[in-house]
Parts: structure tokens; sequence; C-alpha cells
């Protein structure tokens, strides 16, 4: 099928269309700027070059002849790596937005509404609106409600700014209460749920904390220091040798749904439509909350461990409501 | 093939494309199709004088289709002495519908936060489509400031149904889909004319029109199973601008219309967590370990809830109460080995 070199090529003629009225603006430009700018390689930069310097209209005479094409200062090109446009056929100016694109920016902005960048709605909205005039269509109906991170980024953002440590209590996944000082260095989101990246006084190491486990955050006036030598892991998260395996039964349907626990390659499906499926975690705690969270969908098959502490999870939960006399709804 | 093509294979896709779009901009009156295919770079290499181009054609068909997703506004005219006529069909693109406004601009803090926002999409669905808007803003030559603080904000579409059913609804398709609604036991077929695809509480929803009943539905795309098809020859009008707002406002009511109140165990995972959601209303009983939660859909919360285990107890409402115990009944006893059943 065709369907990935289409996508290259929609990407390619997008690149085409926008260097032409960028490089019109531009006089005299290195293709290490052009490439720097767009955020793609030198290469890519010469390719669509070269392929501009020789398109142009079919023209008059229907042959391409020179006045009807682009062209570019051949010695400038080729000896400096500058590009200067010489001749231009056409198009002047950038092409509009499609309705997807805008509304892929729009359901992004919407998605960040909450940030402190974003504290002035009036802007937000006049840039969103600017977005509608700029696609060709109405823009497509993906709507996204703002995820609330709280007050914690404004704060983590004013520590950022003034170069020192914050200072929170931090509730683990095992359940620990500790104090940590962290030297903040990016937020991540993940849908629904906001994590911070940092420095870890107390571990020693770059650690992830989600948001909405902190407790007491507080801008201290304890200096950070230069982070810039330590590189973040890509994923929020890194596996250990001290990880534990276990295997848990559900619908092959709804493996999608552990994508978190980066499962492993799943068993053999079976008639009933149910897979095992073995995952890896840094301990038992999170597995239990996590199961029970998909009551009727997953159940833990071993270790047996980890299938006994599911099991007196929710027996515990369960046995919450042995205890009280219902309250009525009046 | 009668004719040698001259070196077909050097002319690259995005060249043709390229090509196309300078060559339908420049024309004022518009080109024939058979124009197209005898002189376009790309086209003409490949076109047969006087000879069978019903290849060539499908390709014209193709790139059409794939110019105009780009939002590249690409018409057909027809002639004005043969109205009605496919065969004197004329193709252009209006430049003043081609090029963005004159008078829109962004300036650096803007360009920084429409970066920020094409990110969110780095993932699967419309990556592409914000990559390629983020090249069409850098062709504008604005360099964004930088934000204080770093951000990777990211939203995943796990929904396999997201793109086909986006896709429909801009191009006012009637789908189907089987849709297992919450307290039925069996998946029962729907069709609907998508008006918005809204994520709401971190739930992706469709808000579309019925055809059944003919009134306005709105379904969890978590719970459609299946492909999502379309229905051959069905299609609509969409009523456009505001129908994502609308249905998020809807959501909205929804959400505020439904409180459930618990005890949490202060101090642990769910009296950290979910406090910070704490609903905030007037005459509300709000204590270290009483917390009152906003939901849409109780069975969703349901299965949030029973996540926590002890450290939750649900007191209102009855209904919530009941299936937040069924869920732990039913995980404590899938767990539990028959051999083991007296000493659990």
């Amino acid at each position: 099928m065709s369907a990935a070199p289409a996508l290259g090529a929609s990407d390619k003629l997008t690149f085409l269309l926008s260097l032409v009225p960028y490089l019109m603006d531009h006089e005299r430009v290195s293709v290490s700027t052009v490439a720097a700018h767009f955020g793609v390689s030198p290469e890519r930069v010469r390719d669509a070059v070269n392929l501009i310097a020789m398109s142009g209209i079919p023209g008059d005479t229907r042959q391409y002849l020179h006045g009807d094409l682009f062209d570019i200062h051949w010695e400038e090109f080729e000896t400096n790596d500058n590009i200067v446009l010489t001749h231009l056929v056409a198009i002047d100016d950038s092409p509009r937005f499609s309705a997807r694109e805008a509304a892929a920016l729009i359901a992004g902005l919407q998605y960040l509404s909450s940030l402190p960048e974003n504290a002035d709605i009036e802007a937000i909205a006049s840039l969103m609106a600017k977005l509608t005039r700029s696609a060709s269509a109405t823009p497509s109906q993906v709507a996204v409600s703002s995820t609330e991170p709280g007050a914690a980024i404004a704060l983590i953002k004013v520590a950022v700014g003034n170069g020192v440590q914050i200072e929170f209590d931090y509730l683990s996944s095992r359940g620990d209460h500790e104090a940590r000082h962290v030297d903040p260095l990016r937020i991540e989101s993940v849908d629904q749920d906001w994590y911070l990246r940092g420095w870890c006084h107390l571990r020693g190491a770059m650690r992830t904390f989600r948001l909405d486990r902190m407790s007491g955050l507080r801008v201290t006036d304890l200096p950070t220091e230069d982070r810039t030598e330590q590189t973040l892991p890509d994923t929020l998260f890194q596996g250990s040798e001290s990880d534990l395996e276990v295997v848990v039964e559900l619908p092959a349907a709804a493996v999608p749904l552990l994508a978190d626990y980066a499962p492993q390659g799943a068993g053999p499906g079976r008639k009933d439509g149910m897979v095992l499926q073995s995952l890896r975690v840094a301990h038992f705690h999170g597995l239990k909350r996590m199961v029970a969270a998909l009551a009727g969908v997953v159940t833990v098959v071993g270790p047996s461990e980890a299938r006994a502490l599911t099991r007196d999870w929710a027996a515990a939960g369960a046995a919450r409501y042995d205890a009280v006399v219902p309250v009525q709804d009046e | 093939m009668s004719t040698i093509p001259e070196k077909p294979s050097r002319i690259s896709v995005e060249e043709r494309l390229f090509s196309l779009v300078l060559a339908l901009i420049a024309t004022e009156i518009g080109l024939s199709k058979s124009e197209i295919l005898s002189t376009v770079q790309g086209y003409r290499q490949r076109y047969a004088v006087g000879g069978d181009n019903a290849s060539l054609e499908r390709q014209f068909e193709r790139d059409k289709d794939d110019i105009r997703e780009l939002g590249i506004p690409l018409e057909t005219v027809e002639p004005p002495d043969d109205p009605g006529s496919n065969h004197h069909l004329r193709y252009r693109i209006p430049k003043g519908l081609y090029e963005l406004p004159a008078d829109v601009s962004f300036s650096a803090d803007e360009l920084m936060l429409l970066k920020l926002a094409a990110t969110v999409w780095r993932e699967g669905s419309l990556s592409g489509e914000s990559r390629r808007a983020l090249t069409k803003l850098n062709s504008l030559g604005v360099d964004s400031t930088d934000p204080v603080l770093g951000y990777s904000p990211t939203l995943r579409v796990r929904d396999a149904s997201f793109e086909p059913l986006s896709k429909a609804m801009d191009r006012g398709q009637i789908v189907a889909f089987h849709y297992l609604k919450p307290g039925e036991g069996a998946p029962r077929r729907r069709r609907v004319a998508p008006q918005a695809v809204v994520l709401h509480e971190g739930r992706w929803h469709l808000f579309g029109t019925d055809q059944e009943s003919q009134a306005t539905r709105t379904f969890l795309l978590s719970r459609i199973v299946g492909p999502v098809t379309n229905v051959p020859g069905a299609t609509f009008v969409p009523d456009g601008e505001g129908k994502g707002q609308e249905a998020l406002a809807e959501l909205d009511a929804l959400w505020r219309a439904n409180l459930a109140e618990i005890t949490v165990e202060p101090g642990s995972d769910a009296g950290v967590r979910l406090s910070k959601r704490q609903a905030l209303e007037p005459g509300l009983l709000a204590g270290e370990s009483m917390v009152a939660l906003h939901y849409t859909d109780l069975n969703i919360l349901a299965d949030e809830l029973a996540g926590y285990g002890p450290e939750v107890l649900v007191r209102s409402p009855v209904a919530l109460r009941a299936a937040v115990l069924s869920r732990l009944v039913g995980v404590r006893d899938a767990h539990t080995d028959p051999a083991q059943e007296g000493t659990a």
C-alpha cells in the first residue's frame, strides 16, 4: 500500500510550499539557518532548494522555459551553502491551514489552557480566532477540555525563574510519605496526569513526581545546581533489574489498557478471546490498584503473592461496606 | 504503453504535486484535465497522445484528494458555455483562498504557545497535521520565545475509533458501529452523523445525530466495539463551528449535576489525590476525610474508586455505592483460589 509514502509526500509538499515564502522574505540565508528554523536536516533543505530551483509552471509555450521556473543564485548555493532566490513563480505567500491542522492546534491550546503561559484568556481566544481565520475550511470539531494541574505549576515556574529548589511532601506509589527537595527541570503530562521531572536531593538522582501526589509545595531560597550536564531519560519511568514479573489474564481487546506497563509479548489468543500477558512492575502495590480499577477485565494469574495481595486489597475494600449502615438518599 | 516516457522515474511524488499546485495557482481560467495531464511536470512524461491515459487519470484523482487534505482549495469550475458537462471541467486554485489572509500574523509569544500546542499531538492521531501546521507557521519567519520552564505535554488517543470518526466528520459521512451502552449486556448497532469529537475528563466522546431517533446522542469512544464503517452513500451537512464547544458544555453540565460523597483515609493515595478534586459547592460538608466529587459517568467513577480499595468508602449515591462494592467483591472472588476460601 502507498499509505506511508503518501504521508511523506504530504510533509515534503508542505515544506516546499512553506520554504518559498520564507526564502522570499530572506534575501540571503544559509542552509544551516533554514534547517534550524524549520527543525529539519540540512540535507532536506538542500534537496528542497534543488527541487524548487528546477520547478515552475508550463507557461504559454507549455515547455517549462527558463522564465517559467524558479531560479536561485547557484554559485552562492554550491560554494557558500547560501540560498538566494532570484526568480519567483506563482506563489509568494504562506499556505492556509487545513481544517484538521487548525483543529489540532486549537485543541492543543485548549488542553494547555490552564498553564500559566496561557493565563491571558482573551489572548488565547484571539489566537484561536486567528487560527480559524487562517484555515481554508471550518476547523474540524475536535475539542478538548482543559486539565487542571493546579497551582503547582505556577509555583514551580517561579522556582525555575529564580533558580531555587522546591520542597514538598511526596506520597510514593508504595504509600510512604517523604519530604523532598528538588531542582525542577521539566513539566510533562500524559492525558490527565501531570508530572514534574527534576533532580531529587534525597535520592541524589533524576526522579519523576506526580503533581497530584505532592502536598505542601513551597519555593525555598536554596539555589539549584547547574544540571545541564545531566540528561533526562526519554521515558518518564525506567524499568530496573529488581522489577517483578507478573502474569495477568484479560480479553485481547483490552491489552491497550495496559500500555503504561509496556507489556511484553502477549501469549497466544484463545477461543474465548482471552490472552495471558506478562508485565514488569516495580512492586505489587501499584498492580493491586490497577487490577481493582479494571474490575471484571484483568485478573492476576501469578505469582501467588501478587494474587493474594490483590485479593486482600479488594476484600478489605468490600469489608468496609459490611461495617456501616448504608446512607440512604432522601 | 505506446510512448516512451522521458525519465519517468526521476519525477518524485512531491515534485509532481508541487508542479500541479504551481500550475493551478498560475491559471486564472483553470486547466482542463487533458491540459494538466499533457503539460504538467510529472504527468506529461507519462501522457500518451491519443492513447489510453486511464491510470494517469486515476493518479490525478488521488493527487487532487491529497492536495485538498493539505487545506489547499483546489476548485472545479464548470465552463459557462457548457454547464453540467463533465468533460469540460476545469481545475484551479484561487490564490486568495490559498494564501494566509494578509492581516494574520503571529507574535513570538503566540508562536511559542502554538509550538507547545502542536507537541501535544506528537504521538499518533493528528501528529502529521500538527507537524505540517508547524511547518506552515515556520514559513512566516518568526522565531518563537522559549518558556521559562520546559514543558512536554502529551495527549494520547488510544481509541481506534478516533481516526475514522474524525475523518468521517470532516467529510460529512454517516458512520455505523456497535456500541456497548453502560448497563446493557450486548452491543447494539448504531448509525450516527458525527458532529464533534471531544475530550472531557480524560475520555473521548463522540457527539452526533443518531439516525434511528434523529436526536443528538453522546457516545464514549472506549465503548465502541469493533470497527467504525462508512454507511455507503449516506452523507450529511455538518453544522460546523461551535459543535465541539456545545458538546463540551453539555458534558460539563452533566458533570456538575452529578455529585458523589465519599470518605477517604487521610494521608492515603485516595486522601491525597481525590481531595485535590474536591467539588467547590456552597453548603458541602468537607473535612479531612469527606470528599465530594463531580462526575459524568457513574460506571467510570466506580472503576476508579474501586482501585483505591479500602482507602475509599462511598456514601452516596446508592447506585455508586453498589457499583463500587460489586466491583470489589468481583475482584476478591476472582483472586480467591478454591482451596483458600476458608482462610481468605
